[in-house]
């Protein structure tokens, strides 16, 4: 008897047990929450294995290999669909990420913390509209025979433009309207940030002869470097399946500029019925944007000794 | 008077102006984002020959409240009741699912915590994309239901991570002491750390009904029934493909079009001024690995 309630505490390890029993509460409370996280997000994960089979039109589902991907990278819109991903969120980091920075910086400065407040209490509104409100506005915005914008340019002496429908100028509307959507919600969480800074730093570098300048880039700066750090993984991890403010705005005669990754596996996979090719047009997407943040992980972990993953 | 209380004087001034041409600017920044805003309501209540030569109200030339009447008389409220279950329903589910993980996961002896954080934080990394999620909602069957629109938002690990941290943040002395006068872990989460986190709890809220309300691809990729679409989905189509649903069968004026709009930032422009108070205090990012 001895001998074998030994043995059995040796392979099943009732601390263990012990353990699960005292936080079964726990548990049950982690139990949905998990359940979700495996069906709705590993599941997915799982289902891109059919980016290497015929699923789609036929019943029997055969295992083709790296057939779909052959037609991908030989396809001509792919690599459309690729250029206006890679231009359109190379223009939205570039244009886009320095700009709550800079606003939170400058709210920094205000003295008043009614004005503070305000500040972000009217900036931070756009962010919860969604894109088609955002797009309908932008569209008045816009519109060459009502919109302000043009009416300006009228003022000017400009001709007007039809900026929802120029390819030259669709591209322009949509980092502005990114621009004008994200920009409070990306200064909010910087000005918070910002609001932990120890402000004897700020008296110890006047009094050392350090102006305002200096301060910015000796103390502001580096004392948000994380923020910005997460920011920007965040920032590049769903840069390229931008895909509702395109869905939303674009339409046939700018096509050629906004067709994007995500629309293009819309299109293929879904609308087409294309399913095994348009999963991998997903499969590559996700894979790149995962290089993508990794190795920018990888890169501010070595250069700036700071990483967030 | 000596040169340092000179200099002393002349960096003021800089500083002055700097203050200045600062508080200008961010002026100019809330006049830009407002604008747009006050323009939508301010030609919601037009009368149709005020918006009929194509122009960008900014002053209301008149004010009428026929625009809201033709759009409550139309197919459009049908969409705001749907927006509205799936908003309501889905933030209460979301709010269910996440609460008590972020608790369980803000517990520090928790079993596999590692394990399970890092399960949940490689979801913020990598996206399957549209095709695998498309696929499993027609697997599931539930293309063409409303909960296509509930369930698999019902955590957002943005939101869970928000959570989480701030539940950890609460002193650990607390729980204990509660655990010593006989509480289990669900009476802890409801009569210790609940109360202390409605600040949290409240921006969190406030971002699942957003993200519901607003939610517009998802829901022309899973419904296809016209009686079940969304406020956004109806609000996309009479914008930018002219539908002619509301009524008169010839052409929707921006006024009528507008009203619609409203109607589509009414619940958020309502409960964002209670919340927003809420955010500084709990919006602090970072944390995210551990």
């Amino acid at each position: 008897m001895d001998k074998t309630r030994g043995s059995s505490k040796k392979f099943t390890s009732p601390g263990i047990l012990k353990n699960i029993h005292r936080q079964k509460y726990l548990l049950l409370m982690l139990l949905p929450g998990l359940l979700w996280f495996v069906v709705f997000k590993y599941c997915t994960y799982a289902g891109l294995g059919l980016a290497f089979t015929n699923y789609g039109f036929k019943k029997s589902v055969d295992f083709v290999g790296m057939r779909n991907f052959i037609r991908l990278f030989k396809s001509v819109a792919f690599w459309t669909a690729f250029k206006n991903t890679m231009i359109i969120s190379i223009c939205n980091i570039i244009f886009y990420f320095p700009f709550p920075i800079i606003i939170a910086l400058l709210i920094n400065e205000l003295r008043s913390l009614r004005m503070k407040r305000t500040v972000q209490f009217m900036i931070y509104i756009p962010y919860f509209f969604s894109w088609v409100v955002v797009g309908t506005i932008f569209v008045n915005l816009f519109s060459p025979s009502s919109g302000l914008v043009n009416q300006i340019l009228k003022l000017l002496g400009q001709d007007s433009i039809y900026f929802m429908a120029n390819p030259q100028w669709f591209r322009f509307v949509l980092i502005a309207s990114y621009i004008w959507r994200q920009m409070g919600y990306g200064a909010v969480i910087y000005v918070a940030t910002l609001s932990t800074v120890d402000p004897q730093l700020y008296e110890a570098a006047s009094i050392d002869g350090c102006n305002k300048w200096k301060q910015v880039f000796y103390i502001t700066l580096p004392s948000i470097k994380t923020t910005i750090i997460t920011m920007l993984l965040l920032n590049l991890s769903h840069v390229l399946l931008i895909f509702e403010q395109i869905m939303v705005m674009y339409n046939a005669s700018v096509y050629s500029v906004s067709d994007v990754l995500q629309t293009y596996t819309y299109r293929e996979g879904i609308l087409s019925g294309n399913i095994a090719y348009g999963t991998s047009i997903s499969l590559f997407t996700g894979l790149v944007s995962f290089m993508l943040v990794m190795g920018t992980n990888w890169i501010t972990k070595h250069f700036l000794e700071e990483s967030v993953l | 008077m000596n040169p340092k209380s000179r200099i002393k004087i002349k960096e003021s001034n800089s500083r002055k102006i700097f203050r200045l041409f600062n508080a200008l600017f961010l002026a100019v920044v809330c006049i830009i984002v407002v604008i747009p805003i006050w323009n939508v309501v301010v030609t919601s209540f037009a009368q149709d020959q005020d918006v009929m030569g194509g122009v960008y109200l900014l002053l209301p030339k008149s004010f009428t409240l026929k625009n809201y009447a033709r759009v409550m008389n139309s197919g459009y409220m049908r969409g705001f009741w749907n927006s509205m279950f799936v908003a309501v329903s889905g933030t209460a589910l979301a709010m269910a699912v996440t609460v008590p993980m972020g608790f369980a996961l803000a517990q520090k002896k928790l079993i596999g915590r590692k394990i399970i954080m890092r399960i949940i934080s490689i979801t913020l990394v990598f996206d399957a994309g549209i095709m695998p999620f498309y696929i499993l909602i027609k697997t599931l069957g539930l293309i063409d239901t409303r909960l296509s629109l509930i369930l698999p938002f019902a955590v957002s690990t943005f939101n869970l991570i928000i959570v989480k941290n701030y539940m950890s943040s609460i002193p650990e002395s607390l729980i204990e002491s509660a655990k010593l006068d006989g509480c289990n872990d669900f009476m802890i989460l409801i009569k210790i750390v609940l109360p202390l986190a409605v600040p949290i709890l409240s921006a969190v809220m406030l971002f699942y009904f957003v993200s519901f309300w607003n939610r517009y691809t998802e829901a022309v990729m899973f419904i296809n029934n016209s009686s079940r679409y969304t406020l956004q989905v109806m609000l996309r189509a009479l914008v930018f493909q002219s539908d002619g649903s509301l009524g008169e069968g010839n052409a929707v004026y921006d006024n009528t079009k507008m009203a619609v709009m409203v109607l589509g930032m009414l619940p958020v422009l309502i409960i964002y001024p209670f919340v927003q108070k809420h955010f500084v205090s709990g919006l602090m990012l970072g944390g995210v690995k551990e």
